[in-house]
């Protein structure tokens, strides 16, 4: 099985004011990777004129895109119409389900969607008291719930998650350990960890750490573009000694 | 006197909630008449609107803008998992 290169990066936060600055980054990146994950927060506001900006930067690249929406992205209530845009020119958008992707006859599938917060395990929020604090932690339950069947009948040869928000508080060092409940959940990498995948990505986190794993052993990368410093990370999924031309 | 600590939380809310701003990863510290912002931004106008912001949140105080702005660099090599 051929070996593949997962280029990967969020919060990108584009706006008119950086319409172009981030295509130019993208240029020769068939060369370096096999496909691109964008990990949320691509717009600013959240506005549709934002979300047009994104479209044209990310539309017609040499390699298939798939995105997620993150909290940014939700502020101006139109996620769904963003979604659209994106899906429109071209860019899978995941919204806590499933593309398989045949890439270099790999099936690569990537599950995924904006994900939520709620804290690690031994220091999160329970779906306990107030009607708003249960919701808050049914909402990322629900999400786990949905990721976890996702994978379940997800048939691929490789399996990545792609989130905003983060799964582990490794990839969050840095962050002030008092925002970490509004950060990520725990409750992610569970569902993650029960079903199995090769990588979770994940952004949000401007100030935390690329390199964590799930307490099941499974890479996270936090490719948040403040941590990143660089237009994308690559990340190469295969078994050692495999197509090692390649990566 | 308000307490520095009530004049930060209010810069810091007026970063994420304010229209021309949205910003969330901007560190804000305030020692005497004295505020401090960190962090790292998309752009140079981004960078000057924080300010601004934090500015008329906290009108007396002296604002120091120490956000950098993001440099974009080259994607470098990848990492084999």
């Amino acid at each position: 099985m051929s070996q593949l290169r997962i280029a990967a990066v969020g919060d990108v936060h584009l706006g008119e004011d950086l319409r172009g600055r981030y295509r130019s980054r993208l240029s020769g990146i068939e060369e370096k990777a096999d496909v691109l994950l964008l990990a949320g927060d691509l717009t600013r506001h959240g506005t549709l004129e934002e979300g047009e900006v994104v479209a044209e930067e990310f539309r017609d690249l040499p390699v298939p895109v798939v995105a997620v929406l993150g909290n940014h992205d939700h502020h101006s209530d139109k996620p769904a119409e963003i979604a659209t845009m994106l899906k429109d020119a071209g860019i899978s958008v995941l919204h806590d389900d499933a593309v398989v992707l045949d890439v270099k006859g790999v099936r690569l599938g990537v599950v995924g969607g904006k994900g939520f917060g709620g804290g690690f395990a031994g220091k999160c929020a329970s779906e306990f008291g107030e009607p708003e604090i249960k919701a808050f932690v049914n909402h990322t339950k629900r999400i786990a719930d949905r990721w976890r069947v996702a994978l379940k009948e997800l048939q691929a040869d490789r399996r990545v998650v792609l989130s905003h928000y983060s799964p582990v508080n490794d990839t969050l060092a840095g962050e002030p350990l008092e925002i970490y409940p509004f950060l990520g959940s725990y409750l992610l990498a569970e569902a993650v960890d029960s079903e199995g995948a090769d990588l979770i990505l994940h952004g949000h986190a401007h100030m935390g750490t690329e390199k964590g794993m799930t307490p099941g052993g499974i890479r996270v990368r936090n490719v948040a573009l403040p941590v990143l410093g660089r237009a994308y990370g690559v990340y190469c999924l295969g078994e050692d000694g495999e197509d090692p031309d390649h990566c | 006197m308000e307490a520095p600590q009530y004049v930060a939380a209010r810069v810091q809310s007026a970063l994420a909630e304010d229209d021309r701003t949205h910003e969330l990863g901007v560190r804000v510290d305030v020692r005497g008449d004295q505020l401090f912002l960190r962090g790292r931004v998309g752009c140079e106008e981004r960078r000057e609107l924080i300010a601004d912001v934090a500015g008329e949140a906290a009108p007396g105080l002296v604002v120091h803008n120490e956000i950098s702005v993001v440099d974009v660099r080259e994607p470098g090599g990848e990492e084999k998992l």
